[in-house]
């Protein structure tokens, strides 16, 4: 049974559809790489699963069971197992470092927060950010922010994790930084779903790929097979396009 | 140039003008915290409210400033008389510069609120924030940080041009008191001389402190001058 798994998902802004009938599935400790053209519904279909946007139909399950996004407690439960890094980073910019990562498991999970800090050290020491705890956002390279969101993101100690083109707005020097971060979590068994540009980092990290465009999934399977061989037509053309730079 | 200054009979009356601006920082204080709340009110409710209330927010917020505060002060210290209400000047004019701060301070947090930062928001709710925890931890500092300059200078517009509006109708306030004593022996320009230099150091004082709060309690990085 998949840990995450969404069939004919259907989702839009307004009138405009996005999403047209999205099916793709995450077994647990599997890492699933999302690529596609831009404006293709990756960012979207992670806005479904933490339940940003409403789906129109189709269905979302994790471990077998349907989420049904319009009951509160299940939102609660579902953001409580899953959790996402957004591609702007999106850190609280009137708190520390430390702020960020200790906010949500302080403030909801009400946890020890001599236990909590201690826990946002060692994560903040992971992603390489040892002794930046008091900086602010604005101090912090687009890099450290973005590996600052990773942590904020585990501090929860999510079981699956929604990674948004992390790289993308980084300069090429610290693009490496946050890929070591995902390669350890990825050997610690999290289960993730990642959208990504980096071809050669989908190709050494991910199990599966999962290739959209406009909206509907057109290939998915192992690196190799969809990066290498890939059967349609668009493929094709995108991973020429990408693998070409 | 040939008027000789007497700066004694001012010391003289040193105590009285102490007084005065006493006054007066409890004025400008009172008038720009109420006005506040009503700027909490009023931006809240031109943000999120439904059509007719933001349509009264609109209209108290034109009718307020685009109307001067000296006028509004004489409504209701010789307007209200004649509908049986009867306020000290004191009351007039601290009501009334409430509502005059209140109107500049909904358009001063309305840019507050459309300024906080809708991916903030996205991600404290994916951490599981509830409404009140994100208005809390996110929506309050942010705004709080947004607006600083801006209401730190309003501040000081009430505490030293709206405050003084009250010597007109006869308050104690520092210009009012200033205006009093120098009627008894007519040494105006003495007198305004010190005051002046009253109005700068309260204004000094209130700019350090508001300055400190703001460093202290929003991180905003304000310039004393
Ligand atoms: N908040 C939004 N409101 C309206 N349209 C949006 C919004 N977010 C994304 N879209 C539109 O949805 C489509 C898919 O966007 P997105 O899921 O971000 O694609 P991708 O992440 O693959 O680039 C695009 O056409 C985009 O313009
Ligand atoms: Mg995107």
């Amino acid at each position: 049974m998949p840990h995450l798994e969404l069939r004919d998902v259907r989702a839009g802004y307004g009138a405009l559809e996005v999403l047209r009938g999205v099916s793709l599935a995450v077994d647990r400790g599997e890492v699933v790489a999302l690529v596609g053209p831009s404006g293709s519904g990756k960012s979207t279909v992670l806005r479904v699963l933490m339940g940003l946007t409403p789906l129109s139909a189709g269905q979302v399950s994790i471990d077998g069971r349907p989420v049904d996004f319009r009951s509160r407690g299940e939102l609660r439960a579902l953001r409580d197992r899953m959790a996402i890094v957004f591609q702007q980073y999106n850190l609280f910019q009137n708190m520390t470092v430390m702020g960020n990562v200790t906010l949500a498991p302080l403030r909801i999970k009400r946890w020890p927060r001599a236990e909590v800090e201690a826990e946002a050290r060692a994560l903040l020491a992971k992603v390489g950010l040892a002794g930046r705890e008091d900086a602010y956002p604005d101090e912090l390279s687009g890099g450290q922010q973005q590996r600052v969101a990773i942590a904020r993101a585990l501090a929860l100690r999510p079981e699956i994790l929604l990674l948004d083109e992390v790289t993308s707005a980084l300069d090429p020097e610290l693009v490496n930084e946050v890929l070591d971060t995902i390669r350890t979590l990825a050997a610690e068994g999290m289960t993730m779903l990642i959208v990504s540009h980096e071809m050669g980092f989908v190709r050494e990290i991910a199990d599966r790929v999962v290739m959209m465009d406009a909206g509907e999934v057109i290939e998915a399977g192992p690196p190799a097979e969809i990066l290498d061989n890939p059967r349609t037509e668009r493929a094709r053309r995108f991973f020429g396009k990408v693998l070409r730079h | 140039m040939n008027y000789s200054f007497h700066f004694d009979v001012v010391w003289r009356d040193f105590d009285a003008l102490m007084q005065g601006a006493w006054m007066t920082f409890q004025l400008g204080v009172l008038a720009f915290w109420g006005g506040a709340l009503i700027g909490l009110l009023g931006a809240a409710l031109k943000t999120y409210g439904p059509r007719p209330l933001r349509l009264v927010a609109d209209c108290y917020v034109v009718f307020f400033t685009n109307t001067p505060a000296l006028i509004q002060i004489y409504f209701l210290y010789f307007g209200l008389p004649e509908a049986g209400i009867r306020w000290s000047s004191e009351a007039c004019v601290l009501i009334g510069l409430t509502l005059n701060a209140g109107a500049y301070l909904t358009m001063i947090l309305r840019a507050g609120f459309l300024s906080v930062r809708r991916t903030e928001l996205e991600a404290a709710e994916t951490l599981g924030l509830s409404v009140l925890q994100q208005i809390r931890h996110v929506i309050v500092p942010h705004i709080a940080r947004a607006i600083y300059p801006a209401l730190a200078n309003f501040f000081i517009v009430i505490l030293v041009m709206g405050t003084s509006i009250g010597a007109v109708i006869g308050v104690d306030e520092l210009t009012g008191q200033a205006i009093n004593l120098a009627t008894v022996n007519y040494r105006w320009l003495e007198y305004f001389t010190v005051v002046a230099g009253i109005y700068v150091v309260l204004t000094f004082v209130a700019s350090i402190g508001l300055a400190l709060l703001g460093r202290w309690a929003f991180r905003v990085r304000a310039r004393i001058f």
